[in-house]
């Protein structure tokens, strides 16, 4: 049963960044264009706490999955999750493993795929949007929302991580 | 052959990089249909998302009702002052359709371009990156929905299908920046004139009405519909009210701006319409 809580709770996750979009639209949905980064957050929270490989695997299938089943671009988000997920954990060595950290990584790989996408969207002319308003009405607000929200929930997810991948750890070592 | 050739991991990357090309390649591509493992996948999340939704629908509700409650004694008095415009406007429209299906019996003319069959969907979700703006809705081929059809909310015009699989389809907004994306429409006056719907202005909220004749003349507020000479659209959908008209680049023709009635953010249910005269139909006629 264990074994099924992190891919359940990462797939609720998934289907929860669509449903908030549609959900809570005015006033600040209206106004300003926030993104939802749930899944690159938990991706990076994987990566660090639990193992790259883990954290690549989620970023690569949830990745697909939202290209697939969200934007119709195929392959787009499926490669950045796992490149995210692979340069943070080549990172992470140079650092201690907590909460804070992690934060960190986090806010930085949710800027970093914003301009990924922003750029991507660019080549293939999806969007006209100009540097100015992307910053002012999508990139800054997203970041300050979610630094906001990474910082409350940093701690408890490191913990729901842990306690969750302890006991796989001791069933898999004996 | 130079050392970082041999690295693995550059080797990995590169290659990535070049499928990830390939599949943007492919999926910018027109299609008409998606492949089968996409429509597997849409549908999957899509039964997934519609459990998820109703608990979150509740909870955003809840918020939503509170909201609309601090509105209502406003409301009331607004609607109470249109219920006695209605009764007339109803008795009018009784008279007019009833001459209406007269009239077209004399001619032996049956079915129009403004018939249509409307399917009930609810929006289970939106698409969460927003470069795009797209909805996905619980209803798909198998209900008889198809590409391109037009998809209205009580208020107006709101979008079309852009891909359907067998339990679910994804609407295009007419915000979506998408040049492809035309839409044949006339400005309601005592001289209908067309034009073509292209494309839409991000910072004034706006659509863009172009290949309106130079000498027409429009007014600031008149109504916008579709015209139904598109194709798939039936006729008569409305789409908004122009704001400003201006001369384009090259003053042979006038842009005008049309605000568009239905709300892009807030939508719950939409009709995703089906056009009674079929295009090869109509091709017949002619």
């Amino acid at each position: 049963m264990r074994r099924l809580l992190l891919p359940s709770f990462v797939t609720v996750m998934f289907l929860l960044e669509s449903i908030i979009v549609q959900l809570f639209p005015d006033p600040l949905f209206d106004v300003y264009l926030l993104v939802p980064r749930i899944l690159l957050i938990l991706i990076v929270f994987i990566t660090i706490f639990i193992g790259q490989t883990e954290g690549m695997t989620y970023g690569f299938i949830f990745g697909l999955l939202y290209d697939v089943a969200y934007t119709e671009l195929l392959g787009a988000y499926a490669f950045a999750f796992s490149l995210v997920a692979y340069l943070i954990a080549k990172a992470i060595n140079i650092f201690h493993k907590n909460a804070w950290t992690a934060s960190f990584f986090a806010i930085v790989a949710i800027a970093c795929v914003e301009w990924y996408a922003y750029a991507i969207q660019l080549v293939i002319s999806g969007t006209t949007m100009p540097v100015q308003t992307f910053l002012q009405s999508r990139f800054l607000p997203t970041l300050f929302i979610h630094t906001i929200v990474i910082l409350i929930v940093a701690y408890p997810l490191k913990q729901m991580l842990l306690k969750w991948y302890e006991k796989q750890d001791e069933s898999s070592r004996v | 052959m130079p050392k970082f050739f041999l690295n693995k991991r550059l080797i990995i990357l590169l290659v990535s990089i070049m499928v990830l090309v390939a599949l943007i390649g492919f999926s910018l591509k027109e299609r008409n249909e998606l492949t089968w493992m996409e429509k597997f996948v849409k549908d999957t999340v899509v039964f997934m998302q519609s459990i998820v939704h109703k608990p979150a629908q509740l909870v955003a509700g809840f918020f939503e009702n509170v909201n609309d409650l601090r509105h209502t004694y406003e409301e009331n008095k607004q609607l109470k002052a249109h219920l006695e415009q209605y009764v007339l406007l109803q008795s009018e429209v009784e008279s007019l359709k009833k001459e209406n299906e007269r009239l077209r019996e004399l001619l032996d003319k049956k079915e129009s371009l403004r018939d249509f069959v409307a399917i009930q969907a609810t929006v289970i979700g939106r698409n969460p990156d927003r470069w795009e703006e797209t909805l996905i809705v619980n209803k798909g081929s198998q209900h008889g929905v198809k590409k391109d059809m037009a998809v209205i909310t009580p208020q107006g015009l709101i979008g079309k299908v852009r891909s359907v699989s067998p339990f679910s389809a994804t609407v295009q907004l007419l915000s979506a920046n998408d040049r492809q994306n035309r839409i044949s429409a006339f400005i309601q006056g005592d001289e209908n004139v067309f034009g073509l719907i292209e494309g839409y202005d991000e910072e004034r909220e706006a659509l863009l009405l172009k290949r309106i004749p130079y000498d027409a003349k429009i007014n600031e507020g008149q109504r916008v519909f579709t015209s139904g000479l598109g194709g798939i659209f039936p006729k008569g959908l409305f789409i908004g009210e122009v704001e400003e008209v201006v001369a384009d680049e090259y003053g042979l023709t006038q842009i005008a701006y049309i605000k568009p009635a239905a709300n892009f953010y807030d939508i719950d249910d939409v009709m995703i319409v089906k056009r009674k005269i079929e295009m090869s139909q109509e091709e017949e006629g002619q």
